[in-house]
């Protein structure tokens, strides 16, 4: 019974610590915190969200980040796919190294590769574009991708390959018609990972981002003044929260399965 | 058992060019910068190792790696724990452990740079919650000028930002354990610590190698929210190497930046290196000794 009793005592204890932060978010994002329109500062409102959607400049920022996102999910999948199953059906020579090396890569701490980033990005004409930000992101996001395919592909027996072969499928028909329905949900989870990490890192979206192309993140660094409307800020943040929360809900089942390292 | 085959390398082509696209060739560069003494990108000349020699011998340098160690030290030593037990708890209770796993992973899709934001707002003194909460108690919470306040808060915070990621990878591992197992060890009377030690431990182990890993490289090199809570500071009691790192860049040394992004590199490569060789070894020894 005790025991029982402090079990719940400490998952009220989880869920306030983490809920603590997004009430107060949620909180602020409906209350004017500065004195315009004829209401009080504090009062309870809409007009922070109404804002978000007469700004242009945050409006855009939301598109800039979704497309980025996107197109980083799209390309590390289409990457990670054909390395992932080379590594879970074939060993080759220098298999460990490169699995080493994408693991150093992914702990690489971006603010190390940065400047010279910038100074190659600007060379070939990528930066302000969302393909900039999206290539750079697969720094991080592809050998994530590679180890939760791989895990998924492993799961799948070979014969499921060779019955495939014999019927006379090539390859990229085969990772179309019958890979990818097979491990359908580890492609979810390795999509939820890019387009979270994605979706979260500033350090790279910001140096990329000179004159045009800012993202969620930057659009709200930006909002920053003198007198910061701080409403308007949480407005945004709930926003910026709502695309990962679908994530969240899309692989509930499969979130906790799938994020084996190999090397 | 995997067939050996050359021909996989033709798979890995796409990777291989992107990584070496936005991984190899910057990588290089910094190597190539951090030998230079640099003005403009168009004058800049051989300097050797004096960059290091420098970083290696300055004590702001072994300041803020104490600082940084300390930091990683202080993250892993409260969420592992906490976050295992909380996976502990969150495995028995079905579906409303279920909710609380969604619960605790809500703050991993929160962008970095946001989470300062809310935080700050939080314990504010005037409109937080938990500040006004602290006021009313009276607790004088000063992150700005209190370097211990501002540590507690970067902690906490970094626990709040993190703890789902520790919780979700060691209920994936808690989950796969068949009943059976459980069964086998209440006949037996097993206590509550060998069953966690025998049965569960083994279970999670290989997560929890990622989780140390992750949470390593992610605390050692924390520049976002560590810079939008105090900037370092208070008088650089909150200086991490990243934000050291960053000042560099901003003044435009770029020649030094570049040496100290390597040496950082270099400690976090050494680290995962042998991170991966006592993984190795532990993940040949559970399998008898099969090389």
């Amino acid at each position: 019974m005790i025991r029982r009793v402090l079990t719940a005592l400490a998952l009220v204890l989880l869920a306030g610590f983490i809920l603590m932060p997004l009430t107060q978010t949620i909180l602020l994002s409906f209350t004017a915190t500065l004195p315009h329109d004829g209401l009080r500062e504090g009062q309870f409102s809409l007009i922070n969200y109404r804002n978000i959607f007469a700004t242009p400049a945050l409006v855009d920022s939301l598109r800039n980040s979704l497309i980025y996102v996107l197109l980083n999910v799209a390309l590390c999948l289409a990457a990670a796919l054909p390395a992932a199953y080379a590594f879970a059906r074939f060993r080759f020579v220098g298999d460990r190294h490169f699995l080493f090396l994408m693991l150093a890569f992914r702990v690489t701490p971006p603010v190390v590769l940065s400047l010279p980033i910038f100074i190659l990005f600007a060379q070939v004409g990528l930066v302000n574009s969302p393909v900039g930000i999206a290539l750079v992101h697969c720094l991080f996001n592809l050998p994530i991708a590679i180890w939760i395919l791989e895990s998924f592909i492993r799961a799948v027996p070979r014969e499921f390959d060779e019955t495939a072969f014999l019927d006379g499928y090539s390859l990229p028909r085969f990772f179309l018609r019958h890979l990818i329905p097979a491990i359908a949900p580890g492609i979810g989870v390795a999509a939820f990972f890019c387009f979270v990490f994605s979706w979260v890192e500033v350090v790279f979206a910001r140096i990329l981002t000179v004159t045009d192309g800012k993202p969620i993140t930057m659009a709200i660094n930006a909002l920053f003044s003198f007198q910061t409307d701080m409403g308007l800020v949480m407005a945004m943040t709930v926003f910026s929260l709502l695309p990962g929360l679908a994530m969240i809900w899309f692989v509930r089942n499969h979130i906790a399965r799938g994020f084996v390292i190999r090397t | 058992m995997k067939q050996q085959d050359n021909r996989a390398w033709l798979l890995l082509l796409p990777a291989c060019a992107v990584m070496a696209f936005v991984g190899l060739v910057p990588l290089v560069t910094v190597l190539n910068f951090s030998f230079h003494d640099i003005f403009t990108l168009d004058s800049m000349h051989w300097v050797g190792s004096e960059w290091y020699e420098s970083i290696i011998t300055s004590p702001a340098f072994h300041a803020s790696l104490a600082r940084s160690l300390l930091f990683s030290a202080l993250v892993l030593g409260v969420q592992l724990p906490l976050g295992i037990a909380v996976a502990l708890i969150l495995v028995r209770a079905g579906r409303l452990g279920l909710l609380l796993l969604l619960l605790v992973a809500v703050p991993l899709v929160v962008p970095w740079n946001m989470i300062p934001i809310m935080w700050l707002s939080l314990v504010n003194p005037e409109t937080g919650l938990a500040g006004r909460a602290m006021a009313a108690l009276g607790l004088a919470f000063d992150y700005k000028f209190t370097a211990w306040h501002t540590w507690v808060l970067l902690v906490v915070m970094d626990t709040w930002h993190w703890l789902g990621l520790v919780v979700i990878l060691a209920y994936a591992g808690l989950s796969g354990i068949p009943p059976a197992y459980h069964q086998a060890a209440a006949i037996d009377g097993a206590s509550r610590w060998a069953v966690f030690r025998y049965i569960e431990l083994p279970r999670i182990m290989g997560a929890l190698f990622i989780v140390i890993l992750l949470r390593f490289v992610d605390s050692f090199m924390i520049y976002t929210e560590a810079f939008a809570i105090n900037a370092g500071g208070p008088n650089g009691a909150t200086t991490f190497l990243s934000l050291a790192l960053g000042e560099e860049i901003k003044g435009f040394s770029y020649g030094s930046a570049a040496a100290h992004a390597m040496v950082y590199f270099l400690i976090v490569v050494t680290v995962v290196r042998i991170f991966v060789t006592v993984t190795d070894r532990h993940a040949r020894s559970a399998q008898g000794g099969t090389p």
